[in-house]
């Protein structure tokens, strides 16, 4: 085990789901409402979540076969010690590839928001350094942070939802399924891989202290963002209609511009956007954690600690060579995420899981209970 | 799936039920319903176990009468009695007696005959024994007799108890600490008079050999934490402890962080509650203040008077504390950030004001926010280190000077002074001397971190400490919790207070070793016939 730290259900729900919320709210709106139409929320509350339980089911079966070890550390004994090793190294690839492109998700983010003068660059320094301190101090400590931040992040959601609730059209629902079911299916391929993102449960499975709760944190997540993104992308095209959300940079940021009360309670953007920066910021240090953990196990290295600085910096490289503009992100994220990121969710999990089924690997049944 | 978080979130309440079915929640233990012994090397055996690790227990054994034949021994407290009297009263009538057999005289003819004071009992179990031994009485067991006398002795005073300096309070008890340890121990001791309030005593330091009580409660206090203290306290090999924070920073638990898991405080009072929780607190020779441990955030915001006034109320000025700490950490930050970055945010009307007030001033808000803290800052320093009789001077230089003519000079805006002004105020409700000091180095690198970039800067500033208290611990306890890892139950405590019949349990975390506070069923409320819950429990 790379970290000796222990998690609660609770704390792994919360961690999950701040994992997948803090950068969704940015993006999803936008690209959903551009697929679906006015049918955005429907992708999202029944396609999305629907793939997301898979992959939630997948991944919690494959960690319970091997309770106490990380997804690329049983992966040699899987398949076998050269594909596993090869497959262990692609996985760590692909998480620092994901990582980077949240910390230019952010990065941007912060740009256009608060600083708009400051080289990405620097922002991308500064979230690198604090996710990283983070996650040097181990998932423990990480938990423990987003036990603080995840009630203030929804609050600030739900303060903005109810402040805005009254601008609410019905009329931009209408009409449901006009041009049938396909519309609805292409609008949920992104944020269902997003919702997706719970197969970090892969790396994190082994710190949870009661292993046989790990099923109820996982769906327990599933739902609770179907419910919160859905509500969002809701009530933002609720607001806005479908056209003008797909064609906003950050739909949910100028809803938040949108408050409004009595002439008094205005301009409270950034008070409420600051809060998410805290959420990605803490979405930051648990994949540079898993980064940091997969890199440790694939070289077979004691401390994942020493990883982390390499993982930072080649992270903070790719971002910066393939994702310079917010039109690049999005295009990533609307044209080759889905298909990429369900590979990595649910395919070769799913398929792993059926070859240590048949090869009998791993501990088959219910999870012993740990001493 | 809500089985399992209403599971959780109930998971505190459970052992409550195991407690009202009404058996009593506390009783005495075993060896104290005895009655006493007539030999007295039993008698002692026994006082030795009843007063086990209570280092201030002094058996005191001698011969008596003419015959030199009959044992005694004299038990009491050392910080509780009056050395002189006891010496030169009661130990000079007692040697003279020139009876030839004391022992077979009856202990009512010593009772009559030699004790130079009428507040005498004579008793004869143990509970009652051990409860005049730790009110202040002097036991007296004479081999052979059946029962002991207790001798009331004037309560020593060694040294006039004076008010607290530095931790004051409107309603609670007014006496502190001094430098001797003495005193400070019957202060303690008065507090709790039972044989339940441990006390071992040490020394630290190869040249001032400075003593060092270390107290708790038996029975309330975890093992482990003991074990540990004491293993941490073993380790100090110093040639002198001249003051406590010399032992606070030998026991740290992370030697790097800015904040601190020992508090200090010079409050007997304060001291008795951290003791109730399961806390360990260290008495040290020399100096008012004793050490407590462990201390959590949520432990260093908490002041006496809370527990004194009226729940209502004492929540309502927690919360102004709590607030008080963000304001007095982020206030000049926040400042900053907004007027080099975020004017957008400020409303308009007060833009105005702001920007006008800011007209002619010659530096960036960051150089001003830092000037200003930091005469602000200077001008504390000098009023702790003058003579108290240049205190007048320091607070006209300090309001005119800084104040008013900075304004007017134009060297500052009237803006920044309302806000150092308001930052120093927030930070003096901080009730711990060690976590305010710990905020005020905070606020210069929140304030640097809000003049680079802004709002953001501020959030990755908070994250980044966020993170560092998360990683805390002292003496194995979570420096932030009850918040994180968050239990439900013991933010009872926290921001707000509830009623005190309403806290049932000790913090879970400390106090797991004897986790009920009071019998459960304690609310108040007049009585109600049939139904009355006050019937049939306890």
């Amino acid at each position: 085990m790379l970290d000796k730290g222990r998690i609660s259900s609770v704390q792994l729900l919360f961690l999950l789901l701040i994992a997948e919320l803090a950068t969704a709210f940015l993006y999803v709106p936008a690209i959903t409402s551009k697929a679906a139409g006015p049918d955005g929320w429907l992708s999202l509350l029944i396609p999305a979540t629907i793939y997301a339980s898979a992959v939630a089911a997948a991944c919690v079966a494959l960690g319970k076969r091997f309770p106490e070890r990380v997804f690329t550390e049983y992966l040699p004994e899987v398949i076998g010690r050269i594909p596993g090793k090869l497959l262990a190294a692609i996985y760590t690839g692909v998480l620092i590839h994901i990582t980077s492109v949240m910390v230019i998700e952010g990065a941007q983010f912060i740009q256009s928001n608060f600083l708009t003068e400051t080289p990405v660059l620097a922002l991308q320094l500064v979230l690198v350094i604090v996710a990283v301190y983070g996650s040097y101090l181990g998932i423990e400590v990480i938990a423990r942070h987003n036990e603080l931040v995840f009630p203030i992040f929804i609050l600030s959601l739900s303060i903005l939802i109810v402040l805005v609730a009254k601008d609410i059209k019905l009329h931009n629902f209408l009409p449901v399924l006009e041009n049938g079911v396909v519309p609805v299916l292409k609008g949920a391929m992104v944020p269902g891989v997003w919702r997706g993102e719970v197969f970090v449960i892969l790396w994190l499975y082994p710190y949870l202290n009661r292993k046989e709760e790990a099923y109820q944190a996982a769906f327990g997540m599933v739902l609770l963002a179907t419910v919160l993104v859905t509500t969002v992308v809701a009530v933002t095209v609720g607001v806005f209609g479908d056209l003008y959300t797909s064609r906003l940079v950050y739909p949910v940021n100028v809803l938040a511009r949108y408050i409004s009360v009595a002439n008094i309670l205005e301009r409270l953007e950034l008070f409420i956007v600051i809060i998410w920066v805290a959420g990605v910021i803490v979405k930051l240090a648990i994949f540079f954690h898993t980064a940091g953990i997969a890199a440790a196990s694939t070289l077979g290295l004691k401390n994942y600690r020493g990883m982390l600085l390499p993982v930072a910096i080649a992270a903070m490289i790719v971002g910066n060579m393939f994702y310079g503009s917010y039109v690049q992100v999005v295009d990533f994220l609307s044209q080759v995420w889905p298909y990429y990121g369900s590979t990595i969710e649910l395919l070769i999990p799913a398929m792993l899981l059926l070859i240590a089924v048949i090869r009998k690997k791993g501990v088959s049944g219910p999870a012993k209970k740990k001493s | 799936m809500f089985k399992w978080l209403a599971k959780i979130l109930n998971g505190q309440t459970k052992n409550q039920a195991a407690l009202s079915s009404g058996q009593q929640w506390k009783d005495e233990s075993e060896i104290e319903t005895r009655s006493l012994s007539k030999h007295i090397d039993q008698n002692r055996e026994i006082i030795e176990e009843i007063f086990d690790h209570c280092d201030d227990l002094i058996i005191h054994e001698f011969v008596l009468g003419a015959d030199k034949k009959a044992k005694a021994m004299l038990v009491y407290i050392d910080s509780l009695i009056k050395d002189d009297l006891l010496q030169t009263g009661l130990m000079q009538a007692l040697l003279n007696i020139h009876h030839e057999s004391v022992r077979e005289s009856s202990l009512a003819w010593i009772r009559e005959r030699v004790i130079p004071t009428g507040k005498v009992k004579e008793e004869n179990r143990w509970v009652e024994v051990s409860e005049g031994i730790c009110t202040s009485a002097v036991a007296l067991f004479i081999d052979g007799q059946k029962t002991a006398l207790l001798i009331e002795l004037p309560e020593a005073s060694n040294r006039p108890v004076s008010q607290p300096i530095t931790q004051t309070s409107v309603t609670g008890p007014a006496e502190a600490f001094n430098e001797d340890l003495h005193t400070n121990m019957g202060l303690l001791r008065r507090r709790f008079p039972t044989s339940r309030l441990a006390v071992e005593s040490m020394q630290i330091g190869l040249i001032s050999k400075t003593p060092v009580n270390l107290v708790y409660l038996k029975g309330y206090v975890r093992n482990g934490l003991l074990d540990e203290v004491k293993e941490r306290l073993n380790r100090i090999k110093v040639d002198s402890i001249l003051c406590s924070g010399q032992i606070d920073e030998h026991l740290q638990d992370s030697a790097y962080s800015l904040f601190t898991g020992i508090d200090s405080t010079e409050r007997p009072d304060r001291v008795a509650s951290i003791l109730l929780e399961g806390g360990v607190s260290l008495i040290i020779g020399g100096t008012p203040f004793a050490l407590l441990l462990p201390t959590t955030l949520a432990t260093h915001m908490t002041a006496s008077d809370d527990y004194d006034y009226r729940y209502w109320y004492a929540s309502f000025i927690r919360l102004i504390r709590w607030s008080a700490l963000f304001v007095a950490a982020l206030a000049p930050a926040l400042y900053v950030a907004l007027i080099s970055f975020h004017q957008e945010l400020i409303p308009p009307s007060l833009l105005v004001t702001v920007v006008s007030n800011r007209e002619g001033v010659p530096f960036p808000a960051f150089l001003e926010a830092l000037l200003m803290e930091l005469s602000f800052e200077t001008l504390r320093e000098a009023g702790v280190r003058l003579p108290r009789t240049f205190g007048q001077t320091i607070s006209i230089v300090g309001t005119i000077v800084i104040g008013q003519a900075a304004v007017s000079a134009g060297l500052v805006s009237s803006g920044m002074v309302v806000v150092v002004a308001l930052t120093a105020i927030a930070s003096y409700t901080i009730p711990s001397i060690k976590l305010s000091n710990a905020i005020r180095i905070l606020r210069f690198f929140f304030m640097f971190a809000g003049a680079v970039l802004g709002l953001f800067g501020i959030m990755a500033a908070v994250s980044l400490l966020s993170f560092h208290l998360c990683s805390l611990r002292t003496f194995g306890i979570p420096y932030l919790s009850p918040l994180a890892p968050l239990s439900l139950g013991d933010l009872k405590d926290t921001f707000v207070r509830v009623p005190h019949w309403m806290m049932q349990n000790r913090p879970r975390l400390t106090g797991y070793a004897e986790l009920d506070r009071q019998d459960p069923a304690l609310k108040p409320g007049p009585p109600h016939g049939k139904t009355d819950r006050r019937k049939g429990k306890i």
